[in-house]
């Protein structure tokens, strides 16, 4: 599809997670949420694909079915050639130990009432068939890993910063050797000035392991500095994907343009063409009909309303979905 | 923006603020000996990280910090002249609201969910300007007008759930500005929002703030807000300002190791960076600091000296002043903080910047 030079680590092809919600307590018509729409991707080895779009667009979902954690309406994840949601028992151990997590908000995502050593260890106890002198060995080896020390694997989580604690997860996903972790987050809730810390390590570990990240986040800024590939979000649809530079340089889509207008600037000089969207996303229950996007678009015309658009690739690797750029062919 | 025409006289004049919170533990100086000034018509942003007490700041402000174990145990906060930090408790509830007014970071708390958006826009109205009746309704409705809020007639008889996230920081706003108050001070009003409706909010605010002259402290972690957002900045760690100046010139030749690794650290949108700088250590704990730059600990240029005494506040020039030694050639005179942009200008040009 897109200009793909590497090795594909993961596949999503038109996965869409729909749930169900209840109108009123009587009526037996359900009406469907449609947080994932649709959407298709490729993350390839030692790489980093961003997802970005703002609360609501399905990117969450999108990870937490990567994960595993959700059940997909439909459509495939393919890991080495395999569906992931069609997996025989072993292989499926074989995913989850390959598809590993960092989560945002690292005071929830630790167990107040284990030792360190047991979150880290937790994974190798599980999945793996080392002794428990190994499994010691292994958590202090994480820990160096990710800058804390060997003695703190005998500490509780709240004997650290929020910069530490994240630390923490970041050695627990790192325990089973995965290739492929899945970032939610991993930054915005910690202090700006842990922030950067927290990024050249993921950068550092990436490159020493060869690791693959899906990074899930909001903020273009950190998208820039961490992804290779972006895919922009909007009411469970993939708008726009391309290489990152491509991205930034040459955005097409005019919810990607509204978005990084909207984004803060690094300077007081720094004077951006204004894109006010006006109104707010609308719920996913009852999306518009055509383009999502169209009610806060300020190019929309006639067929926007109407009719989705479809896949167009105005540029070779840069996709777009929008009614402005027509299809090939 | 022409900033000369839009900014006036000194609305705000907080001198050498101290609050201490007394634990069990040891005295916390949360706010320790801050000192800035808010102009007519200006938008100052307070920056720093959690616990580096620009929240407390602006709580000391209102007096509304919890007490036992807060105190606020110096200094003054003059309120176009007068030391409100010396008014009785009736006096001071007399200004909350009306002349110096709050909104919050999250709309959802800072709402009352059992009463309708016309109550509580129509609170501070009732309570500091005696209205009531249609009056106040069409003050209300107008209120929900001036934040851009569709439909205001209907509105006003919402109750917060029935509202989204960004409309309900509206009607934050909306509240902030019902009685037209000198100081209005915004705590992290956007953190809860998306980009493209945090992008609404900021447009707004400055709208209201060209509206009224309305004077805004404007509490946040993120140098972009400040980028968009303010005239003057004030950059705080470990309970005291370390550098304050003019926007430009605070981003353009920061002056504290701290404001100069800060800026370094946040990846920009307009470019990739090759390597973000990542500030070493953690913010220091607040309990019994030495005498010494709190820091020095983190700090890539840190002296013997740095380790020693706390710096005082040295003049940079064009009303630029900055807490550290480094800064101690090249400033003719520690300033006092109050220095405005007249006192006698040296320029100089600091090694920070490279």
């Amino acid at each position: 599809m897109s200009t793909s030079s590497g090795n594909t680590v993961l596949q999503v092809k038109g996965l869409k997670k729909h749930f169900p919600v209840a109108t009123s307590l009587f009526s037996r018509q359900k009406t469907w949420l449609k947080a994932v729409d649709g959407i298709d991707l490729e993350i390839e080895e030692g790489k980093t694909y961003g997802l970005v779009g703002e609360s609501g667009c399905g990117k969450t979902t999108t990870a937490k079915m990567v994960l595993l954690l959700e059940n997909p309406t439909e459509g495939e994840i393919i890991f080495d050639g395999k569906n992931a949601l069609d997996m025989t028992k072993e292989d499926n151990k074989i995913y989850k130990s390959s598809v590993q997590a960092v989560f945002q908000d690292p005071w929830a995502s630790l167990n107040p009432r284990m030792r360190v050593s047991g979150i880290v260890g937790e994974p190798l106890v599980v999945n793996s068939t080392l002794t428990k002198g190994q499994i010691k060995t292994r958590v202090e080896e994480l820990l160096v890993e990710v800058g804390l020390q060997a003695y703190q694997a005998d500490l509780f989580p709240h004997e650290f910063s929020g910069g530490q604690r994240q630390r923490i997860g970041v050695a627990r996903a790192l325990a089973l050797k995965p290739r492929l972790i899945v970032l939610d987050e991993p930054v915005s809730a910690l202090d700006v000035s842990i922030r950067a810390q927290i990024m050249n390590l993921l950068e550092d570990l990436q490159e020493e392991h060869n690791l693959s990240y899906l990074l899930i986040a909001h903020h273009l800024a950190t998208v820039r500095y961490m992804c290779d590939k972006v895919g922009v979000m909007y009411l469970g649809r993939l708008v726009e994907e391309a290489e990152t530079e491509e991205l930034f340089d040459n955005p097409l889509h005019p919810y990607t343009k509204a978005l990084m207008s909207a984004a803060l600037p690094s300077h007081p000089d720094i004077e951006r063409e204004e894109i006010i969207l006006t109104g707010e996303v609308p719920s996913p229950i009852n999306p518009p009909i055509g383009c999502h996007f169209h009610p806060r678009c300020n190019l929309a015309y006639e067929p926007c309303a109407e009719t989705p658009p479809e896949v167009a690739h105005p540029v070779p690797g840069h996709r777009v979905v929008c009614h402005l750029y027509p299809p090939e062919g | 923006m022409n900033n000369e025409t839009r900014i006036g006289d000194v609305v705000l004049d907080v001198q050498d603020l101290r609050t201490y919170f007394v634990t069990r533990w040891g005295v916390v100086k949360a706010v320790d000996g801050v000192s800035f000034q808010l102009r007519k018509g200006e938008t100052l942003g307070i920056v720093g990280e959690s616990g580096s007490g620009k929240s407390v700041t602006t709580l000391s402000i209102m007096r509304l910090v919890a007490s036992p174990p807060g105190h606020i145990v110096g200094g003054q906060v003059k309120l176009m002249g007068e030391d409100i930090l010396q008014l009785d408790e009736g006096e001071m509830a007399k200004i909350r609201g009306d002349r110096i007014a709050m909104v919050l970071q999250d709309p959802m708390t800072a709402l009352n969910p059992v009463f309708d958006i016309e109550d509580q826009v129509g609170e501070a109205l009732k309570i500091h300007k005696n209205q009531s009746g249609q009056g106040l309704k069409d003050n209300v409705i107008e209120m929900l007008r001036r934040v851009r809020i569709p439909a205001p007639e209907i509105r006003i008889k919402d109750y917060p759930h029935q509202l989204s996230g960004g409309m309900r920081q509206r009607v934050v706003g909306a509240i902030g500005i019902s009685c037209d108050p000198e100081v209005l001070i915004a705590d992290e009003p956007t953190t809860s929002l998306d980009a493209t409706i945090q992008a609404q909010y900021l447009r707004l605010l400055r709208d209201l703030q060209e509206e009224t002259g309305v004077g805004i402290i404007f509490i946040t972690h993120d140098f972009g807000i400040v980028a968009k957002m303010c005239d003057r900045v004030a950059v705080m760690y470990a309970g005291k300002i370390v550098e304050q100046g003019d926007v430009r010139q605070i981003f353009n030749n920061p002056s504290h190791p701290y404001t100069e690794a800060l800026i370094q650290s946040v990846p920009k949108m307009e470019e990739k960076a090759q390597r973000l700088y990542a500030i070493p250590g953690q913010p220091p704990v607040l309990f019994d600091l030495p005498d010494a730059c709190s820091f020095a600990p983190r700090c890539p240029y840190a002296m013997e000296k740095c380790h020693q005494a706390y710096p005082p506040v040295f003049d940079v020039g064009d009303g630029q002043i900055a807490a550290c030694w480094l800064r101690e050639d090249g400033a003719s005179t520690p300033a006092a903080a109050t220095s405005a942009a007249d006192a006698e200008a040296a320029p100089t040009t600091t090694e920070a910047d490279d």
